[in-house]
């Protein structure tokens, strides 16, 4: 219902790109803002919802919102997969792009204050955490314990630099990093994500976790978390569907009786569990 | 929107479709309840071929390359410029490559173009010469080149073969029909060494081991002889090598082939008896996209000859076609063996009818297809393409060498970009024409939609063209053309665009005698004179083996069938069917090659894994794809990644030796 | 109830044309087929021609569709966005209850859902519907197993029944009110509305007794797909069937699903175009870069059926999603249309 409350583009309105960063090996964050000031400023999300972006003359892809709701520059960070998004890499700073949205549920925000909260993300699935990560630490004051555990192949493909090296300095943000291999200069630690969450004191009781990454990373990490203690309806993730309409009409994002673009795309462990597909 | 009626242009099955226009534009497409072949079905790509001829990437205007770009121009300065080049040729250096796609008009003016006005002979369709193989042995076998079945029948069929290919991705269609009928209670066969989805909804699946297709079937010759089911009455009289086949079948040791296709004696034997004991059998065998070898298609042709199949008013021998026009093509004459009609060229009186009939010279000497001119003739100097469909371009380099390209297309595709000269073409809803299925059924697809900008009709520039080379035509419309058409062609002798216009289609021969043309045209003919084909099972027998075994374990089979809509210039420009044939490619950008569980165990391999595939003369690396479908002993790879074909196959395979039963010598290595 | 003799309904075509394109049931002059289609004369509308081969969908949710059109020059940094909205008023005359219900279907489905679908309404505001109740069945019918036909119950401006001489004429709003006493119609009488229930009542009676022993058995078989007891063998055997067409999603009444495409023209303007899909094609679920949730051909037939007839998709539409017209079987080249489906798990159910 809250999505109600909030302006929604349906049909795409311009935004100019304002700048473009290598964030690792075919994934690039454009900054962007609205052509027009009032959408500029009309323009509220949730962490976790989506949006459809057009690339004039190529087409147009779903991407999760990487950015928080409050006091953060409009981004997005997009991996070059397809025709689509690799028109979008060609594009330069001056250049225009269309939005619609946004779309989807997004993460829990009020409903989780008070409450401990472990992000786990491998690779690129940092992209839809970030939004949240950052927003939670914006009230840093009205949550428990927030943790993250972050991994990725190599040092090199690990997302959003800055922001790691600016968590990494916060103070009650307890943060791990992991690659797969060991390699010189890295002091952080080396292994799979969810060998990393094995290991680690977390809390269970009064306790939600965010997790996104591969599916084999996934599912691993679930296990390990349930193994905790933590419930399957308190852990939480996003699932990336194929999509065209981002409005629940061309059905593209169908599972079974939801669709991830209104329904979610975010659900819980337990709700993704009774879909019968694989994430 | 209104529908109105037509014939969709994708494979040989000519279903009938309804095609919903609006401001001069094909908006949506819908299958045609009352065709009599399609039954109002429509195939994946039949039911997107509306987002084909939306497509703006069209060819609108004659160009004229001048260096490494073209300039558009004039048709005037266009045929001009082209006019006064070709004049600089002899008939021997110029080469003419038809399209099965183009309509029979279009086909026959290409024919009697190069023919009668630049004197060559040079005259063929892509370098895919089993429809042509398919004639002759037909032709010699019986004197009747295509179809002997009519599949309106096909319903009430009890044993249906289906040998090779993959039917169910080239004829959908005629494999729903198939289907049907096996629904309905007749035995359904599939005679393959991949288990296709044909296979896979077949009663029997027998899978010969690659190259050995031949074999199996003239095995299952053999067991009728041994099991005494030869049907005899007619054979004394009207076949003349009878007792020399019978001689020929008792060399062949049920045994050894057995162990050498890999099949079951006792299969075998069972096949043979069901067979005979059908009322109404037919047999289907590919001679479009990858066609059936030589030798099966005769060894399929000796089976129904020696249990009196062919002359049933009910079953028949069913090459089926996989692009649109393909039969109807060859029915024009466009083929170094043929003049329109079948009339062979080795015979001085085909000339001279043709002479007669086109009141002009012809030169007599024997042409060539234009695969083996390239391959092998340096004496080439120029070549004419009507609407080349793939992107892959054999020999792309020697046509860059020759001195003049002229292409006529509607589409812009890699083989345009080889062109001298480019002459904007019609698609088919934009003109009249007829085409002709894999059953003989003549289909008249009339203009829906103005073309875009001023393109003008095929008949018209090849006319302007020869009135230009000294050789006034005075055709006014395709239907003209028809009329010509029914003058010179027997088998077309009955038909006219006012006939095809009242009906859904006829099947030639329309004629006096068969009006309303015919559907079994052996059946009745008392007269008819009939020929086994054969070879020497001995010699044929050595060809089995590579000799190189312990180097080269694996039989390479290269399948084309299954992708070549992948790589086609049509399906390029549609949303959907682009998307489909994709779908693979995205799991295996590099391409893949298909191994057997079984071997893919043994040798310890995953999905996607690198490998390198070695034979005597070239190496290629890819990705493994395990896959049920494949026999042990064999693997699989696809025709649709440029390197695979340009850089391995074409590097040892000539194009005029492979077919369906061809393979490869090779080794697998693992990488990483 | 009303009255429209025989003869005036070609006086009933012509005065909608006066302010609608109008549609209905044509015969094709050749092969004798029925095709629901704009009518270029009004006069070649055929209220007694068979169930047409094609459902209306194609009316207010085209095959091929332009949504929106755009010219972005990148030297200036323009950016023109035009949303299409150039629909014409259409009259859909002679709807087959299963198609008016189908068209309910769709309603539901693009404009009573989170979010409104801003093309279909602009479709589907102007329609003028006319329903005609089916009082000859066709053998592939089976409306009566899927409480959609032989008659209508709502959703009609007018609707006819045949009854000898003319037809009996429901109103069923406004706009509907409105014509009929434009036209001048009488009314039918006292008996009008009995008798309408006997017409209907012997057409229920006509069906082919496939249709009327598996009344029973689409419930169960509703009932299967929701719980998901079936077997897997039943999907594979289907899965083997499938050509992977198509044709079941888009000769289907109430299946909506679609593609988008960018198509750039020749003078520099891009469309976005939206065109019929199918949830069958092994692409449709496919997302960029190499994953697909979705592989084997079974499990995504699997999936068109629990969308035509589980409960959770009963609910989105208010009644199953497959409203028994039956021309999935008849344009299938597997055999594995609906209600084929259907028997193939009531064999299950009963190991016939």
């Amino acid at each position: 219902m809250e999505n109600k409350l909030v302006p929604i583009i349906t049909v795409p309105e311009v935004a100019t790109v304002l700048e473009i960063r290598e964030e690792i090996a075919d994934v690039r964050t454009f900054y962007f803002a609205f052509d027009r000031q009032e959408i500029e400023q009309a323009f509220k999300i949730r962490s976790g919802q989506f949006i459809m972006c057009t690339v004039f003359g190529a087409g147009e892809f779903a991407v999760s919102l990487p950015f928080s709701p409050e006091n953060d520059r409009k981004h997005i960070s997009v991996r070059k997969v397809g025709k689509v998004t690799a028109a979008l890499h060609e594009l330069q700073p001056g250049d225009k792009i269309g939005i619609r949205g946004p779309f989807g549920n997004g993460f829990p925000f009020e409903e989780i204050k008070g409450k401990n909260v472990i992000y786990v993300a491998g690779g690129i699935g940092l992209i839809p955490l970030r939004s949240s990560i950052v927003h939670v630490l914006q009230h840093r004051q009205e949550f428990g314990r927030l943790i993250l555990v972050y991994g990725a192949r190599t040092s090199r493909d690990l997302m959003y630099k800055d922001s790691i090296r600016e968590w990494q300095a916060t103070r009650d943000f307890e943060t791990y990093f992991t690659i797969d291999r060991p390699e010189p200069g890295w002091d952080g630690r080396v292994g799979f994500v969810n060998q990393l969450v094995a290991g680690l004191n977390l809390p269970s009781e009064n306790t939600v976790a965010f997790v996104c990454g591969p599916p084999v990373m996934f599912n691993a990490v679930i296990k390990e978390l349930k193994l905790k203690g933590i419930k399957e309806q308190e852990i939480y993730s996003t699932l990336e569907r194929h999509m065209k309409c981002g409005i629940g009409k061309c059905q593209h994002c169908a599972i079974g009786r939801t669709l991830v673009c209104v329904d979610g795309p975010v659900y819980t462990y337990r709700q993704i569990k009774t879909l019968g597909e694989q994430i | 929107m209104p529908y109105h009626r037509g014939i969709c242009n994708f494979c040989g099955t000519g279903c009938g479709h309804l095609l919903q226009v609006e401001n001069n534009r094909v908006r949506g497409v819908y299958p045609l309840p009352g065709h009599p072949l399609s039954r109002g079905r429509l195939c994946v790509r039949g039911w997107h071929i509306h987002e084909l001829l939306q497509t703006e990437e069209r060819i609108t205007r004659p160009l004229i390359r001048e260096g490494d770009r073209y300039r558009a121009v004039s048709y005037d300065e266009a045929i001009d410029f082209a006019a006064r080049r070709l004049k600089n040729f002899s008939g021997h250096e110029v080469a003419f490559l038809g399209s099965p796609r183009a309509s029979n008009e279009e086909n026959y003016l290409f024919g009697k173009f190069a023919r009668a006005v630049m004197k060559s002979n040079n005259l063929s369709l892509s370098s895919d010469a089993g429809l042509e193989e398919s004639a002759r042995i037909l032709l010699e076998g019986c004197g009747w080149p295509a179809m002997t079945a009519s599949l309106s029948e096909l319903r009430q069929a009890d044993f249906i073969m289906v040998v090779g290919g993959d039917l169910t991705k080239q004829n959908p269609i005629i494999a729903s029909e198939i289907h049907f009928a096996s629904r309905s209670g007749a035995f359904l066969v599939t005679i393959s060494p991949r288990r296709t989805q044909m296979a896979r909804l077949s009663q029997k699946h027998l899978r010969p081991n690659p190259g050995t297709t031949w074999l199996l079937l003239e095995a299952l010759a053999r067991a009728l002889q041994t099991e005494g089911l030869v049907n005899g009455n007619h054979l004394g009289e009207r076949v003349e090598n009878a007792s020399q086949y019978f001689e020929y079948l008792e060399s062949l040791d049920l045994k050894q082939a057995s162990e050498l296709t890999g099949v079951d004696e006792k299969e075998i034997v069972g096949l043979a008896r069901k067979f005979y004991e059908s009322e109404s059998a037919y047999a289907f065998y590919p001679v479009g996209i990858q066609s059936l070898d030589r030798r099966s298609m005769s060894a399929l042709f000796n089976l129904f000859l020696m249990t009196g199949k062919l002359v049933r008013p009910a079953g028949g021998l069913c090459p089926v076609t996989g692009i649109s026009n393909l039969l109807g093509s060859l029915d024009m004459g466009v083929s170094p063996a043929f003049l329109p009609g079948y009339l062979p060229t080795d015979r001085g009186d085909s000339w001279k009818r043709f002479e007669e009939l086109w009141q002009v010279r012809l030169d007599r000497w024997p042409g060539k297809s234009v695969g083996a001119c390239l391959q092998e003739d340096q004496s080439l100097r120029a070549l004419l393409v009507v609407d080349h469909d793939e992107e892959i371009i054999r020999q792309a380099s020697r046509i860059k060498e020759l001195d003049f390209v002229v292409y006529f297309g509607a589409y812009r595709n890699a083989f345009a970009g080889l062109a001298s000269v480019i002459f904007p073409r019609l698609n088919y809803v934009e003109g009249d024409g007829t085409y002709t299925n894999s059953e003989r059924r003549v289909q008249l697809s009339q203009k829906k939609v103005e073309p875009p900008s001023e393109i003008r009709p095929l008949w018209e520039i090849l006319s302007e063209l020869a009135g230009a080379l000294g050789h006034p035509w005075a055709y006014k419309s395709a239907e003209e053309v028809m009329a010509e058409i029914s003058r010179t062609v027997p088998q077309y002798s009955g038909l006219s665009y006012d006939k095809l216009r009242a009906s859904l289609g006829i099947k030639w021969p329309v004629d006096e005698q068969n009006p309303g043309g015919t559907e079994f045209p052996l059946a009745g003919e008392p007269g008819r004179r009939f020929k086994f084909i054969f070879g020497r099972t001995r010699e044929q027998l050595k060809g089995l083996s590579s000799g190189f075994e312990d180097r080269f374990p694996f039989k390479l089979v290269v399948g084309r069938s299954n992708y070549f809509w992948h790589q086609n210039s049509v399906m390029k420009r549609t949303f959907i069917p682009k998307r489909e044939y994709n779908a693979l490619l995205l799991l295996y950008p590099k391409g893949f090659v298909e191994i057997s569980a079984d071997d893919a165990r043994a040798l310890g391999l995953r999905e996607k894994q690198p490998v390198r595939i070695v034979s005597e003369a070239a190496e290629i690396s890819l990705a493994v794809r395990i896959s049920p479908d494949i026999l042990p002993g064999m693997l699989y790879i696809p025709y649709f990644i440029e390197e695979m074909v340009s850089g391995f196959l074409h590097r040892q395979v000539s194009e005029l030796e492979k077919n369906e039963e061809f393979f490869l010598p090779v080794r697998l290595e693992k990488l990483e | 109830m009303y009255w429209l003799p025989g003869d005036q309904v070609k006086l009933l075509a012509r005065r909608l044309a006066e302010s609608y394109s109008v549609y209905g049931p044509r015969r094709d002059e050749i092969s004798g087929e029925v095709v629901f289609d704009r009518l270029e004369v009004p006069e070649r509308l055929d209220l007694q021609a068979a169930i047409p081969y094609n459902p209306p969908k194609h009316v207010l949710f085209p095959h091929y569709e332009e949504i929106l059109r755009y010219l972005y020059e990148r030297d200036s940094q323009k950016v023109a966005i035009e949303k299409i909205d150039k629909v014409e008023p259409k009259a859909l005359v002679g709807l087959r209850a299963c198609d008016l219900n189908g068209i309910l279907c769709l309603d539901r489905f693009f404009l009573w859902q989170e979010f409104v679908d801003e093309v279909y309404l602009e479709h589907r505001q102007k329609l003028f519907l006319i329903s005609n109740t089916c009082v000859r069945p066709f053998p592939q019918c089976f409306c009566v197993c899927t409480d959609s036909g032989p008659a209508a119950r709502e959703g009609f401006d007018l609707d006819l029944t045949f009854a000898g001489q003319g037809y009996l004429v429901q109103v069923g709003s406004r706009k509907g009110q409105k014509l009929v006493e434009e036209l001048g119609l009488q009314p039918a009488g006292p008996e009008a509305a009995s008798l309408r229930e006997k017409i209907v009542d012997e057409s229920v009676s006509s069906f082919d007794s496939f249709a009327l022993e598996n009344k029973a058995w689409v419930s169960r078989a509703t009932n299967r797909l929701t719980t998901g007891f079936i077997k897997p063998e039943v999907w594979e055997y289907i899965g083997n069937q499938c050509f992977e067409c198509g044709a079941c999603s888009f000769v289907c009444p109430t299946c909506s699903c679609f593609n988008v495409e960018e198509v750039n023209r020749v003078d520099g303007q891009t469309d976005r175009v939206r065109t019929w899909d199918s949830c069958s094609f092994e692409g449709y679920t496919k997302m960029a870069g190499d994953h697909n949730p979705r592989k084997p051909v079974e499990d995504r037939r699997n999936k068109r059926f629990f969308c035509k007839l589980s409960y959770s998709q009963s609910k989105k539409y208010l009644r199953p999603g497959c409203v028994g017209c039956g021309r999935c079987a008849r344009v299938c080249p597997g055999d594995i249309g609906l209600p084929n489906v259907v028997t193939y798990i009531r064999r299950e159910i009963t190991g016939e």
